[in-house]
């Protein structure tokens, strides 16, 4: 049987997520050694986007409908996709690194019997095999593994490749199958966070964020000053700094939290792990504050600075105020 | 209920950490602590314990012999056993390896509950109970901000927080995985009785190599440090003159 790349596509607001286009460039770059890549997508009424993505990326794409797949949960998705891959010999089972593909992937892995490697940001093949690159501790460390099994299940960490380029040339194929899934969590809503439309950060042009480095509440006031010195500007926060009770989680940027992309961020304390990184990484202008001069945020940022945020940014502030720019 | 918490032991400060020579692992030159996830974890099950009486919590840590300074510290919050299912070597031990060990002694216990964190802060897997779940056959729920109640024993009502500030919510039937997301609560601290009592616990202690004999599924080959990215200037001089320089490209750009 034809060796099978499968993508699983994951849906939101009735459309495929970003990630799932960048799965699907993810998928080409593995796949051509020879592999050809399919598309699989669960949902309720999917046959309309199965024919759009087919016929924008030349890739067959299989839709699987059911009442069950239309809000998210492990085990109807697991067995409604499993029943399909049981069809085909697909040596890998590629998901966008989001809440619900690493909510799936590694289940879908133990009853494959595949092996499952999570944010993978990179792919390596030899004559002996093929590698996969993830980043580790904040991303200041990264590690390649390979599978030691047939299949394989991954995860692409979102940003690492970028949306498939559209092809013009045939469609892909499309098949729509019925599922009976087993069920999964029961009583599925969907919800807004508390809190959520109360934010300011997806208008404002500058944002101050804080993180873990800025060492104590009280800082926070530093922060504040800073942001307000401009026009539309705003405070941010890494995910840390809300957990500790510091800001409320509507000022948390990052991969569960806001995603901006405002004309300066100024991190001031944030060490700059992808989680938080792929929630600002769009920015137009970064600044970065931060004693550690190894510290991941330099890797996104247009200006370094390696210093004590707490002294830095109170003698920002004062040359700000005492020398006006005319 | 029987509530089993999974936590790990990682560095405490990863500016005390070096591959080593070989590139497959790391060393660790400072302190270990508990995994920040798995704190919120346990915080969630000595919470559930409060709300339901008569609910036993145990703790099962998969490392080395230090971890039982960690399995210390979750005994002194409130688990009432703890488990150290021991692996010898300072290695790296993947989400499937970890996963398989616990499931297997947990396979032999009955539990309602098995609570862990979302992920590890080392390995960033994202991974672990979702295997264990798989394993085992029984639910799983990740990425967990609020947990409601527990509904006669049987259900636990939890929200999923998703991306684009959503949450995705639900009823999910018991016995369970569940994975919590940071924030889920706010730990306090120790209650002095319980401190006491972990002064003189023992803990269980299983060979990993006497619980589960099966295969790996993928090895770590290679460990390295990114490459330092040359698209950011590093501002010069001392804290004033940076702050100058800075003022001087915020004024360049029409930023202030």
């Amino acid at each position: 049987m034809e060796e099978m790349i499968a993508i699983i596509a994951e849906l939101s607001r009735g459309g495929f997520t970003r990630a799932t286009y960048e799965v699907i460039s993810f998928a080409r770059e593995l796949g051509s050694a020879g592999s050809r890549p399919v598309i699989i997508i669960p949902g309720k009424n999917v046959r309309e986007l199965a024919e759009q993505i087919a016929c924008a990326s030349g890739i067959d794409a299989i839709g699987i409908e059911a009442e069950a797949l239309d809000l998210y949960s492990a085990e109807p998705f697991k067995s409604a996709i499993l029943n399909v891959l049981q069809d085909m010999n697909a040596a890998y089972v590629c998901l966008p690194h989001s809440v619900m593909g690493f909510d799936l992937a590694p289940g879908l892995a133990v009853d494959l019997g595949a092996a499952c490697i999570t944010a993978v940001e990179e792919i390596r093949e030899d004559e002996e095999g093929t590698y996969f690159t993830r980043s580790m501790w904040g991303g200041k460390i990264r590690a390649e593994l390979v599978p030691v099994t047939q299949r394989t299940v991954l995860t692409v960490l979102p940003g690492a490749w970028t949306a498939f380029v559209e092809e013009s040339g045939l469609a892909g194929l499309v098949r729509v199958v019925k599922a009976d899934p087993v069920s999964g969590a029961s009583e599925i809503t969907l919800k807004e966070a508390p809190g959520e439309r109360e934010s300011e950060l997806t208008a404002a042009d500058v944002i101050v964020s804080a993180g873990r480095g800025i060492g104590k509440e009280e800082n926070l006031g530093m922060i504040r000053k800073l942001a307000g010195i401009f026009a539309r500007g705003a405070v941010g926060a890494s995910r840390t700094v809300c957990d500790l009770g510091w800001l409320e989680y509507k000022h948390q940027i990052g991969f569960t939290g806001k995603t901006v992309s405002p004309g300066l961020y100024i991190a001031c304390g944030i060490s700059g792990a992808i989680q938080h990184i792929s929630g600002m990484k769009d920015s137009q202008m970064v600044i970065a504050i931060n004693i550690d001069p190894d510290a991941p945020i330099f890797g996104v940022a247009d200006y370094c600075i390696v210093e004590d945020l707490t002294e830095f940014i109170p003698a920002l502030l004062e040359l700000m105020e005492t020398c006006p720019i005319s | 209920m029987e509530i089993l918490v999974c936590v790990k032991q990682v560095p405490d400060n990863e500016g005390t950490i070096d591959i080593n020579d070989k590139g497959t692992w790391i060393t660790c030159g400072g302190t270990f602590r508990m995994n920040r996830f798995d704190e919120f974890a346990l915080e969630e099950a000595v919470r559930t314990g409060e709300e339901i009486p008569g609910t036993v919590i145990e703790v099962v840590s998969v490392g080395p012999g230090r971890v039982v300074s960690t399995l210390r510290k979750a005994l002194e919050r409130g688990a009432a056993t703890a488990t150290h299912i021991l692996v010898e070597n300072e290695r790296y031990v993947s989400p499937f390896e970890t996963a398989s060990l616990i499931a297997s002694y947990a396979v032999t216990g009955h539990y309602d509950l098995i609570i862990t964190g979302i992920m590890a802060e080392d390995d960033m897997n994202c991974q672990t109970g979702q295997m264990i779940a798989a394993i085992l056959k029984i639910r799983c729920a990740t990425s967990v901000i609020h947990r409601g109640p527990v509904r006669d024993g049987a259900s636990v009502y939890i929200e999923r927080e998703i991306e684009e500030g959503q949450r995705l919510c639900g009823e999910v039937e018991l016995p369970a995985v569940v994975t919590v997301q940071s924030g889920i609560n706010r730990p306090r601290y120790p209650a002095l009785s319980n401190v006491l009592r972990a002064k003189n616990q023992e803990n269980r202690t299983i060979d990993a190599g006497d619980l589960w004999k099966g295969d790996v599924s993928d090895e770590l080959i290679s460990m390295r440090r990114p490459e330092v990215s040359t698209k950011g200037i590093f501002l010069e001089g001392g804290r004033d003159e940076k702050a100058r320089a800075l003022i001087k490209i915020l004024h360049e750009r029409a930023l202030i």
